[in-house]
């Protein structure tokens, strides 16, 4: 077992942005989700979020329970926060559509010679096809459970959407690109050992994203538009 | 394989429960149910209502012959227990029990010795070399074949093929045609021209 130094209990806005991020380094991806640049010197995590305008719940939500893998009960979150939420999930969406997805395909197009190797033809075919898949996964959350959820943020519940059949048919993007993994791993004949292995480390890198990703919408997006779905039927 | 193994624990100090049951989360490729025992003097009543398939007990927290007892009350006859030792214990102490684990042990003494108690069946899982019929129905599969189609070519029915595509799946840890379409080209299963990207 590796021996690892971790905080006992949450990190609450009194800690130091960069003791979490250096303790944690995926949370970099988090604070370029939710616009906050490096050098944030001795700052606090409250004066870090305060200076680019990111609500400070939302943020240690986020990271707290990615940290934690714990499920918490979610309770009252004003409309700041979902809508803080909201841009934070938005901007994941592009970092995986715009940005990580096309950059694995890049690699894997000059680790496999698709022009003399037919496997590479179809690693690349089905990779294209998963990435297909993801968009509409995300597409679909950006046009009807992201504009849902605005509506119930400007006071009005629209039509007879709601959270809980986003939450039915939310599969878990990231089984097929482990499945890629698995091939690669088991089958594909010896060649370039270092190259092949930097895409390997992408895809797993990646896979483990998207499932955080995923954990984020289920365990956070979800219960805190349930709570506000409850609060607008009272209202 | 995923057995389900339902587990009661009966030791009244919470940090000590505590740590057995994360040892047995640790424990994976095994199902397993906990079921708290807190109160010694409930013993028997959730013994009898829950029927666990295992018995972790602390033996100074309560009477050696419980497990006896409760296998002949509530007829459940299959019950295994382990002892929870925190100290040296004496072997007449222990014959009331089918083993023993210390809080010393690691999680995978643990786990061997529930396995050895189950008789869980481990080899199933090394056979996942695909049989002759198998790759016949990935070579289908992957020249875009449906399953309906692949039946009447194959005279078999379009269940048997299902079953078959099921058990490639589990096997390979590949489910789409497309994954499967990489494998057998990597396997040269197929002829390059009979591919269907």
């Amino acid at each position: 077992m590796t021996e690892k130094i971790y905080k006992l209990g949450k990190y609450t806005p009194a800690d130091s942005m960069s003791d979490l991020i250096c303790n944690n380094y995926p949370m970099l991806l988090v604070l370029s989700r939710f616009g906050i640049s490096l050098g944030f010197g001795e700052k606090t995590i409250r004066e870090v979020c305060r200076q680019n305008g990111v609500d400070e719940q939302t943020f240690l939500a986020v990271v707290n329970l990615l940290i934690s893998d714990n499920r918490e009960e979610v309770h009252n979150f004003g409309n700041d926060s979902i809508q803080c939420l909201l841009d934070y999930l938005h901007n994941s969406h592009s970092y995986f559509l715009d940005f990580r997805l096309p950059s694995i395909r890049e690699k894997l197009l000059s680790v496999l010679d698709i022009n003399q190797d037919h496997a590479a033809k179809a690693i690349i075919r089905f990779y294209d096809l998963y990435v297909e898949q993801v968009h509409t996964h995300m597409e679909y959350e950006e046009t009807t459970v992201f504009p849902y959820v605005r509506s119930l943020l400007s006071g009005v519940k629209r039509g007879d959407y709601n959270i809980r059949v986003f939450c039915r048919q939310h599969d878990n993007i990231e089984s097929k690109l482990s499945e890629l993994k698995n091939i690669l791993i088991k089958y594909y004949p010896p060649g370039n050992a270092d190259e092949l292995n930097s895409v390997l480390f992408d895809i797993f890198a990646c896979a483990s994203d998207l499932a955080s990703h995923n954990f984020i919408e289920d365990n956070l997006f979800v219960p805190m538009i349930t709570q506000m779905e409850l609060n607008v039927k009272k209202q | 394989m995923s057995k389900k193994i339902r587990v009661a624990i009966a030791e009244p100090s919470e940090i000590l429960r505590a740590g057995i049951i994360d040892m047995l989360r640790r424990i994976n490729s095994l199902d397993i149910y906990i079921i708290e025992i807190t109160d010694m003097n409930q013993l028997e009543c959730v013994l009898c209502k829950y029927t666990p398939d295992l018995f972790i007990i602390n033996p100074s927290a309560t009477d050696t012959r419980i497990t006896g007892k409760v296998r002949t009350l509530c007829g459940n006859n299959k019950m295994k227990s382990l002892a929870l030792l925190h100290s040296l214990a004496d072997s007449h102490t222990l014959e009331h029990y089918d083993d023993s684990i210390s809080i010393y042990d690691s999680a995978e003494q643990i786990r061997n010795k529930i396995i050895k108690l189950f008789n869980v069946d481990l080899q199933k899982d090394i056979s996942k070399e695909l049989s002759k019929r198998e790759k016949d129905i990935i070579v289908e599969v992957v020249k875009g074949l449906t399953n309906k189609q692949i039946a009447d070519k194959l005279f078999i029915s379009v269940h048997t093929v299902m079953t078959h595509r099921k058990n490639i799946a589990s096997k390979l840890q590949i489910h789409s045609p497309s994954g499967l379409t990489i494998y057998a080209i990597l396997n040269n299963l197929v002829d390059l021209d009979q591919v269907n990207y």
